[in-house]
């Protein structure tokens, strides 16, 4: 056996286990970087790797299972026209080989035969552990790259917008439902969500009416939050909405009815139209904020 | 010449009929044995009946002239090939005798008010049903069938006005009426000839192009009628996994390629006609999702014939392997995740094709192979494996809509009662289902019925899993679920959440579960009619039944639920109702799915609200939050309840 192994870098923990699950099948391995100062670029990575296997006469061609890694290997299966398997946990050589690997998230365990050759498998994160990698060689891209290479890549860098806060991470969530009666009726809510440095949320109601986006969603089939405190306005709490908000540590609950069943596990209770508690709420924190 | 002719046309319908054979016989077994009997009456009703195609009336009356017109012509073939021979002679007993010289009459005169119907239909109504089928292919297949009919008609006339009929010329009065346009002269000796020839030439012709077009049905239907399912329509096929007496290789995730179809599968995409009757009833198609079963169907037959050469090669050996996917390429993604498994569409199609099947088999590929399905319903089934309900709600919380209400929990080891009250996941844990499981236990309790619950013991039936095409996780819980009852001793179950009374009673028997599994409003249907519970009606309570699928086409739960609404007060129904009933949006797990476009929680409200109810009555936990959201949504004054809850309000319980 005659391994090649991408590794995105020597101190890359998923890649140091890739080479250590490389080692195990026996025979040369051999650790590839590629050199990233032209920037990411998938396919002419894979083109890369590719044309250093076949100089080499590589038998197996593995790397990391990370979401580079996978792809990049992907783009690898795809120009040899051979099978891959993704996220293995043990390989063991011999004709044909066979891999276990990680379906379902981690609940499923499949062991299958890999066949094709050079044999294709990403390492699963973790499943082995690491080892320091002594001797990393660092290729540059290849030339002879194709304009379907060239296609993809990275031209840009641009840091998560600041602006806004995200919903999953943000410790303040106010989320408006059907209560708030319009697209435009968020505007209360997105001024306290702002005095409070917050997030803005909603129900399943709100987006189906199209009045904010789905990534606003906050419920089973939306995200899922913890705040420190999550003000829920105008939502009457079904199930679907309150499978989103398990991990808040403190509710409070703003609605003109009070047998509203968001009541049953708000911390803090506000039976009253939003358009009036909201505004009055925003007014106060002003107020104390001397602004 | 003839027998030329009918060499040639026999050979390329031949030709083709074995490679359907051949392709059938490479197909994935699935089991349709037994039930001899159902079969029969199948073909007798749905076939020769015309049973499915005359729910709707007018097309279906249409299709059953032509049908039962060719049945009656049926030997007119054989007569007119012998009168292409020799004009003198015709088929022994039968060509001479006057009542069938009528039938062949009335019948060609009733194929061609079919066709010109039919015509009428495709050409002047032009119904959204035909959308996306082939409208040529049906054009030339109707010109066909009018010149056969014609033909013959102008045959026997000029027979007649030669004096070749072998039979009174009165007994085929229109034959008899067209002959007065003939003299008896050369000329219509000639055109007796071509007359003749037209007709034969036309049948042989349509014989040999048949097989190779979408009117494939004329030879298919009758089959996959017969192979139809017999067992209840909310029933799954169960995917074995560890049946050591299957061969590793032959084990099904699922249908990828063309490859994994079944051969009833397979037979389905065969008899499609393009009628269009599946999508003009599917809740996905009417509120505008990519989803049409039609589609389905006709991509997946497509996809079939393109890999036809090589699923016939591989019918000795092994499977082939290069085959395109099925998803995206014969039916798109999005159009797999829009099923509702409502089943209308299997109910409305007339050759007894089983699209739910279908697109499960595709999910299942989706789900358990590739790993790839809406993001959103990823919670559910974490939800499920992790917490054994699909909102993630603590399993120790599931009986706490009981608490002070001195409901039996049946612990380990005590005796099981008369019935197990099945609660469900949606009724224990919803705040708006919660009403019908206090509300229904209150009734048992009042009509003295020895009954207790599970409690934290109970766990999701694995509905939604299935569903959405998770096996595994399905037979996981299916398994679980039955080493509980049968372990508690338990025979008689109530359910009130018909997705679990159709998987516990439909779906278990597969997993060593056999109970009697009645749906809660049947049994308190029963009490009422006992007098063990006596509501009081309210005359001004006008209330509008809504039919769970499940409950209502899957199961044939109709009557129950609406003597309890009118024991309670009076009674509206709405269009589409009881088998016809129209989908809340919530089957097929699309409870935890997101819905583009228009809802179709919005449009059955709307049909409800239409009603001028006030009341719009469901049985079906799903069916409470769906529709009670588009009642929200829709801001209709309609307030939605339970039945049980109505019955509780009317003093049932007191």
């Amino acid at each position: 056996m005659r391994t090649l192994v991408f590794v995105e870098d020597a101190s890359d923990e998923l890649s140091q286990q890739a080479v250590v699950m490389a080692k195990g099948l026996g025979g040369d391995v051999a650790a590839v970087a590629i050199d990233p100062s032209g920037g990411y670029a998938p396919a002419a990575w894979a083109q890369t790797l590719v044309e250093i296997a076949q100089s080499r006469g590589a038998t197996a061609i593995t790397a990391p299972g990370s979401e580079r890694g996978n792809e990049i290997l992907a783009h690898v299966a795809a120009k040899l026209d051979q099978p891959m398997a993704a996220n293995c946990v043990s390989v063991a050589g011999g004709d044909p080989a066979t891999v276990t690997r990680v379906r379902w998230g981690g609940s499923l365990l499949e062991e299958a035969r890999l066949l094709g050759s050079p044999l294709l498998y990403t390492s699963a994160a973790h499943a082995i552990a690491a080892e320091p990698i002594s001797d990393v060689e660092t290729v540059p891209v290849t030339s002879a790259l194709s304009e379907l290479d060239q296609a993809v890549r990275v031209v840009e860098q641009v840091p998560a917008s600041t602006s806004g806060v995200s919903l999953t991470d943000a410790d303040v969530v106010v989320s408006g439902g059907r209560g708030v009666g319009s697209a435009e009726g968020f505007s209360i809510i997105e001024e306290l969500a702002e005095l409070l440095g917050g997030a803005v949320g909603c129900s399943r109601a709100v987006t189906s009416a199209g009045w904010r986006p789905h990534s606003d969603q906050v419920g089973q089939t939306g995200s899922k939050v913890s705040p420190e405190i999550y003000i829920a306005c105008g939502i009457s709490g079904a199930t679907q909405h309150m499978a989103g908000v398990k991990g808040a540590k403190r509710l409070l609950a703003i609605n003109p009815d009070g047998e509203a069943s968001i009541f049953a596990g708000a911390d803090y209770a506000v039976i009253g139209d939003l358009h009036e508690v909201v505004p009055a709420i925003s007014a106060e924190i002003r107020k104390v904020k001397g602004t | 010449m003839l027998a030329a002719l009918l060499a040639v046309s026999s050979y390329l319908f031949a030709v083709r009929v074995r490679f359907l054979v051949d392709l059938v016989r490479s197909a994935a077994p699935t089991t349709r044995a037994g039930d001899r009997e159902r079969r029969v009456r199948n073909e007798a009703t749905i076939v020769l009946g015309q049973r499915k195609l005359l729910q709707r009336i007018v097309p279906g009356l249409i299709h059953a002239f032509i049908f039962w017109g060719f049945l009656v012509l049926g030997p007119t073939i054989v007569i007119a090939m012998i009168g292409v021979v020799s004009k003198h002679a015709t088929l022994p007993w039968l060509g001479d005798q006057g009542w069938y010289a009528f039938l062949v009459d009335l019948f060609a005169v009733l194929v061609l008010v079919g066709v010109v119907s039919a015509l009428w239909i495709r050409k002047v109504q032009r119904p959204r049903r035909f959308e996306g089928s082939h409208l040529g292919e049906a054009d030339l297949i109707l010109a066909l069938i009018a010149t056969i009919a014609i033909s013959l008609l102008l045959w026997h006339a000029t027979r007649i006005a030669l004096g070749l009929n072998e039979w009174p010329a009165s007994s085929a009065p229109v034959s008899h009426l067209l002959s007065h346009l003939f003299a008896h002269d050369g000329t219509t000796r000639v055109l007796e000839r071509v007359f003749v020839w037209v007709h034969v030439t036309t049948i042989l012709a349509f014989l040999a192009y048949l097989p190779r077009s979408k009117h494939l049905h004329i030879a298919s239907a009758a089959f996959n009628v017969w192979y139809g399912r017999t067992g209840p329509g909310g029933q799954l096929e169960t995917l074995r996994f560890d049946d050591p007496n299957i061969p590793e290789e032959d084990i099904r995730f699922g249908a990828g390629t063309s490859a994994d179809l079944t051969w009833k599968e397979m037979l389905d995409t065969f008899s499609c006609t393009e009628c269009g009757r599946c999508q003009d009833v599917c809740p996905a198609f009417a509120t505008g999702k990519a989803l049409s079963p039609k589609l389905v169907i006709m991509g997946l037959r497509d996809q079939v014939f393109a890999d036809g050469a090589a699923l016939v090669k591989s019918r000795d050996g092994e499977k082939p392997i290069d085959l395109t996917s099925l998803v995206p390429t014969a039916v798109p993604e999005e159009s797999v995740w829009d099923c509702v498994t409502c089943g209308a569409c299997v109910q409305a199609c007339p050759v007894s094709i089983e699209h739910v099947d279908h697109i499960v088999d595709l999910r299942r590929h989706l789900v358990m192979v590739d790993s790839s399905f809406p993001a959103e319903a990823e919670p559910m089934l974490r939800d499920i494996e992790r917490a054994s309900n699909p909102w993630g709600k603590a399993q120790s919380e599931r009986a706490d809509w009981a608490a002070g209400l001195g409901i039996r929990i049946l612990e380990p080891g005590e005796a099981a009662p008369e019935y197990l009250y099945w609660v469900g996941c949606a009724s224990s844990f919803d705040e708006r289902a919660r009403a019908t499981a206090e509300n229904t236990a209150r009734l048992l309790q009042r009509a003295g019925v020895d009954f207790a619950i599970l409690g934290a013991r109970e766990a999701c039936t694995g509905d939604p899993a299935r569903r959405i095409g998770n096996e595994y996780v399905f037979q996981g819980f299916a398994e679980q679920n039955v080493a509980t009852l049968n372990e508690a001793g338990v025979t008689k179950i109530i359910a009130n959440c018909p997705h679990c009374f159709n998987t516990l009673g439909n779906e278990y028997p597969d997993f060593g579960g056999h109970y009697e599994v009645i749906h809660h409003t049947e049994v308190l249907a029963r009490l009422v009619s006992e007098g063990r519970l006596t509501p009081r009606r309210d005359e001004n309570l006008k209330v509008t039944y809504h039919d769970s699928c499940y409950l209502a086409r899957h199961n044939d739960v109709l009557a129950p639920p609406r003597e309890l609404v009118s024991a309670v007060g009076q009674t509206v129904e709405m269009e589409r109702s009881g088998k016809q009933t129209f989908c809340c949006g919530a089957g097929g797990a699309h409870m935890w799915m997101e819905e583009r476009g228009t809802q179709i929680n919005d449009n059955r409200v709307r049909e409800a609200a239409g009603t001028g109810a006030g009341t719009l009555a469901v049985a079906c936990p799903f069916c409470t939050v769906m529709l009670d959201d588009g009642v929200q949504g829709a801001g209709a004054d309609l307030r939605v309840a339970d039945v049980a809850t109505l019955l509780v309000e009317a003093g049932a319980a007191d």
